[in-house]
């Protein structure tokens, strides 16, 4: 541990009631938590942490595994019976739980609060004054207040934070936050503070910082994207919609951009035309492009850009902008080029120049004749010429490899003492972090097989998507194949294309050339493909001389044998085996190239265990991105150390457990560069090496600057704030002792008799059913705020029973729009309108969005069937019993529903629980319902066409997953679904083929 | 407007009370004529609407209950139309709210008086037309349903659609494909691929 981590927890716990800790990004703050967990002994009472995101969770699972004292931490799912979690509520452990569980428990006081010991929150920058934690902390603190009163044991709240950009996001956030929590403390930790950069800056690692120049039309790309950029810019501030000075293109490289105009935006989001909110989501687009610009190969970068022309709407800005041609035209330019037939003659005749093209493509051409088709590349009079671009980065990821090789190898002979010394510290072992899984695959089988291999393998698949496989079986298909326009044949439901207008578009713009050429090199492919697993090293020869000799790592590094490792399933299997086996001996720290395999055996099993045990996390990491260091000895194969690939997003506590003394970062990243820095510290007497691969003037370098600035504004805007806040030092008393008043952040209304909740009132509390699923909003919060009881059940019609006779459907404006369009909406009020006197649909605007549809230049001079009046127009004509309430806001509807209640019975709970379960179903289960079913599978199965809303029940019944489902045989299907039809209709879409891009 | 004598089944009767009202101007695409009804504007056979601006409101608070008292109980759907004209709207909004509530009223708010004339348009037009557009009959192509199906899952956007469709070949083919596979696509990051792989296979019921 380091010591200001130390210092950190000390200083938190200075104050028994609690704290908030908003720490640097990358000081790992589930170490931390860990530590501090250790601290936690039973007798306390236990301590209940709201679930953090997954990776974090396992993170701290992980680090308190390995702590000196673990204390069990459990984990209350919905799944455990409700007396299950009562004993788990007074059992003195640690528990992780979900705010939707816990409140729900606390509202039907199935906690008893006076075993507890405290609360500790870890996503402090993302919760406020309304959102359910904040309710959770005061229901606590309500129950817990006599306790605190008499100063023993103290409940405490402890909330965390590790993005200080967020902090700052809003007016005042922390200071309102910290009340809303009760929290007085407010503990900032920077990375500039004292103790820490003293403690990281004290014995810095060595740092390399190489700078890659792009190739030529990668910053053809980069200028282009950039371009159009400013000029969806320059469109927006004609729309004078927003503030003109933070609209840069400089600003524009970073995801706070979209902050930033989303938070000027949505106050009239919706009054805004389509065009604005096309510019928004086109810049980040773009913003997207740029990003995977360096991150992704050519093809791959190509491929996303054909994707994404068919998937944007024609209302698309960027696509028609003027410099966007060339951001297409320069990532086809990497990739291939359109030649002249004339040259596959001349190839035919001089080999000597073959070296540029594939020798199978003139072999295929011959085969074409003789087939007595004509051939496809001549009768369009040009072919494909390959150009595949390797990234600049890969080149040098290899140089640097080899260079910590040599080191390593000079090392090794110059001194054995230093070897000694050095053994049980200095593994050798290289870490290379990306961004993300795929870089990380992909650059593995670079460095395995050579940047050609790759970006082949990644170039056949580009094409085979590209066309229509079938259609090149055959040769009547094949002549097919030559009409473009073949408008049936994908085997689609009822053999219909869709045809957009962006499509076809393109297709005109296509021109045919390309077209078929694409056909011919698609289905030259295909042949060899066949070919290949006879004569596997045929392409192989080819790719090499294609580098022409300048890269000589990538021809050295090419393995001899079946290299594809997506296709051979079984034989990739054992290799992977092979390779954890071949690589563990390396990290466990031995050097020596001729130890004997009986050593080799007992490192294995010895490191085997120990990392088994504590490295479970990670296993699936490691396993995978174990690469084989060059043992086949292909005699020009340059060693290369032994290596681990990490993708940044999975979010490992992957320097822990490797222990790597070469790091080198693929994908620049300031999280990840606190962590080096940490571990750095944690490790003092470990030799540690760190290489930054940026591009040079690119906008990742200008990102990855621009972060630490943020970072840094952040904390020096949050010391400001500290020091201006207005935290009561007896907030507690104050909020809770004195006057009762659980409320003290209520709404500005002054309706003050309905104020204290917990508070016996003189008039009846009143009581609101709600449904489980509601807890995801903000309104019961807001509810109970109001002095209202809320009593959380699981109903199936409705959100929100305020009386015998009112229930209440609640949509947000964007649930509203989408439940128009999948026809939810309809349904809903139906049952409503069905078991209620009073249905009524609450249209909630929120707070700080417009409080309206649409501007009146938008609303056009036609009754239009999409627009929303039409659609609310034809809901009242259809249910005219229906009530229609318009909310401002979460408080406007809270007046409203008291309003409405007033001279309501309250309803009944039982009752409400029954309505409109399907009598079959018998009597309802336990409370939790809605938390029992992979609720994502379940809407994903009810949008399938032929799955209705009376066989989707039967459905789940009758398999298990969805990846089941698409297995059962036709027959199952009908039995399940009650219909031929049905079945056959879901089956057809299941396995329909997927229309091509070209 | 057309000829008052000539009050036609197709236009919707409009109050005397509302002559002046620059609302009028807005009814453009239905005929309307000046009639002696009890309401402001006579929708259909049994459909009627009243208007109300919220500034009006503010002045006479007990208009709205009068006029909706008047009424009576003539036809099935009653409508309030309320202009939204003022800034702060919570609490005449809540009134109106109210009443509109307890006396059988479906109240509508509109912002401007384009907004409330197509209201009125669309009430008057759309009276015979049967709910299909809400029901959520969608466009039955292969692509729609595919990006219909798909976009349920959380993050999943258009673009991932194609990528998907386009690298796996059929929806099957995704369903059944690895976390890995899935990894390799272009634009799918980690979340992504988790969530997708959940939604097919972890299953539908979790063991209680």
């Amino acid at each position: 541990m380091v010591q200001f981590h130390e210092h950190i927890i000390t200083d938190l716990l200075e104050d028994p009631t609690g704290g908030l800790v908003i720490l640097f990004s990358g000081l790992s703050l589930a170490k931390l938590l860990s530590s501090l967990l250790s601290l936690h002994s039973p007798s306390q009472g236990t301590l209940l942490i709201l679930s953090p995101p997954p990776t974090l969770k396992s993170l701290i699972f992980h680090h308190h595994h390995i702590s000196q004292n673990p204390i069990e931490i459990t984990e209350i799912t919905s799944d455990l019976p409700s007396h299950h979690r009562l004993s788990l509520y007074s059992s003195g452990q640690i528990c992780f739980i979900t705010p939707r569980i816990l409140i729900v428990d606390l509202l039907s006081n199935k906690i008893p609060t006076s075993s507890l010991a405290g609360l500790i929150l870890l996503n402090a920058h993302s919760l406020s004054e309304t959102s359910t934690e904040a309710f959770i902390v005061r229901i606590l603190k309500y129950s817990t207040q006599s306790r605190n009163q008499n100063n023993s044991n103290v409940f405490y709240i402890r909330a965390f934070s590790d993005r200080p950009q967020a902090m700052v996001s809003g007016f005042c956030k922390t200071e309102r936050l910290m009340k809303c929590l009760f929290i007085k403390k407010l503990h900032l930790w920077p990375r500039f503070q004292v103790y820490v950069s003293q403690e990281l800056e004290k014995d810095p690692p060595e740092v390399v910082d190489v700078r890659v120049p792009m190739s030529k039309y990668m910053v053809g790309i980069q200028k282009a994207i950039v371009e159009v950029m400013d000029a969806c810019l320059k469109e927006m501030r004609k729309s004078n919609k927003v503030d003109v000075e933070d609209l840069t293109v400089e600003n524009g490289l970073f995801k706070s951009f979209d902050e930033i105009v989303r938070r000027q935006l949505d106050p009239i989001w919706h009054t805004l035309g389509k065009k604005t909110k096309q510019l928004v989501s086109d810049l980040k687009t773009l913003r997207k492009l740029l990003d995977y610009l360096v991150r992704y190969d050519a093809v791959s970068f190509l491929k996303y850009l054909d994707t994404l022309r068919v998937s944007e709407s024609f209302w698309s800005v960027w696509i028609f902008a003027e410099s966007s041609y060339k951001i297409f035209d320069y990532a086809k330019k990497r990739v291939f080029r359109l030649a002249r037939s004339k040259d596959v003659k001349l190839n035919e005749q001089s080999k000597t120049k073959a070296g540029r093209k594939r020798k199978s493509k003139s072999d295929h051409s011959n085969e074409g004749e003789a087939d007595g088709t004509s051939p496809l590349t001549t009768s369009s009079g040009v072919v494909l010429e390959e150009v595949l671009e390797e990234a600049p980065k890969w080149k040098v990821l290899c140089e640097i490899l080899e260079e910590i090789e040599k080191e390593r190898q000079k090392q090794a002979l110059s001194g054995e003492e230093d070897e000694v010394e050095s053994e049980g510290v200095d593994n050798g072992i290289v870490l290379v972090a990306c961004k993300d899984e795929r870089s990380c695959m992909q650059l593995e089988d670079c460095i395995r097989h050579g940047p050609q291999k790759v970006l082949q393998e990644e170039w056949k698949k580009y094409l085979l998507s590209k066309v229509e496989l079938r259609g090149l079986r055959t040769p009547e298909k094949k002549k097919a194949k030559l009409k473009p326009k073949q408008p049936k044949g994908f085997g689609i439901l009822d053999g219909v294309v869709p045809v957009k207008t962006v499509q076809s578009a393109e297709a005109s713009s296509t021109n045919k050339q390309e077209h078929d050429a694409f056909l011919a090199a698609a289905s030259k492919i295909r042949n060899p493909n066949k070919r290949e697993q006879v004569a596997e090293d045929e392409p192989q020869p080819l790719a090499g001389s294609r580098s022409k000799g300048a890269r000589v790592e990538g021809k050295g590094r090419k393995k001899r044998g079946q290299a594809n490792g997506k296709n051979s399933g079984s034989k990739d299997n054992d290799s992977n085996i092979d390779v954890v086996i071949k690589d563990l001996p390396e990290i466990s720290g031995s050097k020596n190239e001729s130890q004997t395999v009986e050593n080799n055996q007992a490192a294995i099993d010895g490191y085997c265990e120990a990392y088994f045990e504590h490295a479970s996390v990670v296993k699936r990491v490691c396993q995978r991105h174990a690469q084989e260091p060059d043992l086949t000895g292909s005699k020009n194969a340059k060693p290369i150390p032994p290596m681990h690939f990490y993708a940044l997003e999975s979010d490992q506590p992957i320097l822990d457990i490797l222990k790597p003394s070469v790091i080198i970062v693929y994908h620049p990243d300031m999280m990840f560069v606190r962590e080096i820095e940490v571990y750095k510290a944690e490790n003092p007497s470990k030799k540690l090496k760190v290489y930054f691969l940026f591009y040079e003037d690119s906008t990742e370098v200008q990102k990855f600057e621009a972060s630490i600035r943020r970072e840094n504004g952040a904390f020096e805007s949050l010391i400001r704030q500290k020091s201006l806040m207005m935290i009561p030092v007896d907030q507690n008393e104050q909020c809770l002792g004195l006057n009762g008043s659980i409320d003290p952040l209520a709404s500005s209304s002054q309706n003050s008799t309905r104020k204290a909740g917990g508070r016996k009132e003189i008039e009846k509390e009143m009581q609101v059913i709600v449904d489980m699923r509601e807890f995801m909003s903000s309104l019961p919060n807001v509810l109970h705020q109001k002095g209202m009881r809320i009593i959380p059940v699981t109903l199936e019609v409705g959100d929100y029973i305020l009386s015998p006779l009112i229930c209440v459907e609640r949509k947000s404006i964007q649930d509203l729009f989408m439940s128009f369009t999948s026809g939810r909406l309809f349904n809903q009020v139906e049952t409503m309108v069905r078991y209620y006197r009073i249905p009524v649909l609450l249209i909630e605007f929120s707070q700080d969005k417009s409080f309206s549809f649409q501007s009146a230049s938008d609303i056009g001079d036609d009754v239009t069937p999409n627009s929303i009046i039409s659609k609310l127009s034809l809901l009242a004509l259809h249910f005219p019993r229906l009530r229609i309430i318009w909310s401002r806001s979460l408080h406007a509807t809270a007046e409203i529903f008291a309003l409405l209640k007033a001279n309501q019975d309250e309803p009944d709970e039982v009752k409400a629980i029954r309505v409109g379960v399907p009598s079959e179903d018998g009597i309802v289960e336990n409370d939790v319902r809605a938390e029992n079913y992979n609720t994502s599978a379940v809407e994903f199965l009810r949008r399938l066409p032929g799955v209705t809303d009376s066989n989707y029940r039967a459905i789940m019944d009758g398999c298990k997953s969805l990846a089941e489902l698409a297995l059962l045989p036709v027959e199952k299907l009908a039995e399940l679904m009650g219909g031929q039809k049905a079945a056959r209709t879901l089956r057809d879409f299941l396995h329909a083929k997927y229309p091509t891009l070209l | 407007p057309s000829v008052q004598s000539n009050p036609s089944r197709n236009a919707i009767l409009v109050s005397h009370r509302q002559k002046g009202n620059p609302l009028l101007k807005h009814i453009r695409n239905v005929r309307w004529a000046f009639a002696d009804v009890a309401c402001d504007y006579l929708l259909g056979q049994s459909s009627c609407a009243l208007y109300l601006s919220l500034r009006y409101h503010l002045l006479h608070p007990d208009y709205l209950y009068y006029r909706i008292k008047e009424l009576q109980k003539n036809y099935k759907l009653r409508v309030v139309l309320c202009h939204v004209d003022v800034e702060d709207v919570v609490k005449p909004l809540l009134e109106v709210t109210k009443t509109a509530l307890l006396h059988d009223c479906t109240l509508l708010c509109a912002w401007s008086l384009e907004e409330c004339g197509r209201y009125l348009e669309t009430i008057k037009m759309y009276e015979n037309k049967p709910a299909d557009l809400i029901q959520g009959q969608m466009d039955t192509d292969y692509s729609s349903r595919l990006n219909h199906s798909l976009t349920s899952v959380r993050h999943v956007n258009k673009t991932d659609v194609v990528t998907l469709g386009s690298t796996f070949g059929s929806l099957s083919n995704i369903m059944d494909a690895s976390m890995e596979d899935l990894a390799r696509c272009p634009g799918i990051g980690e979340r992504k691929v988790k969530r997708l792989h959940d939604t097919f296979h972890e299953p539908f019921k979790r063991v209680v």
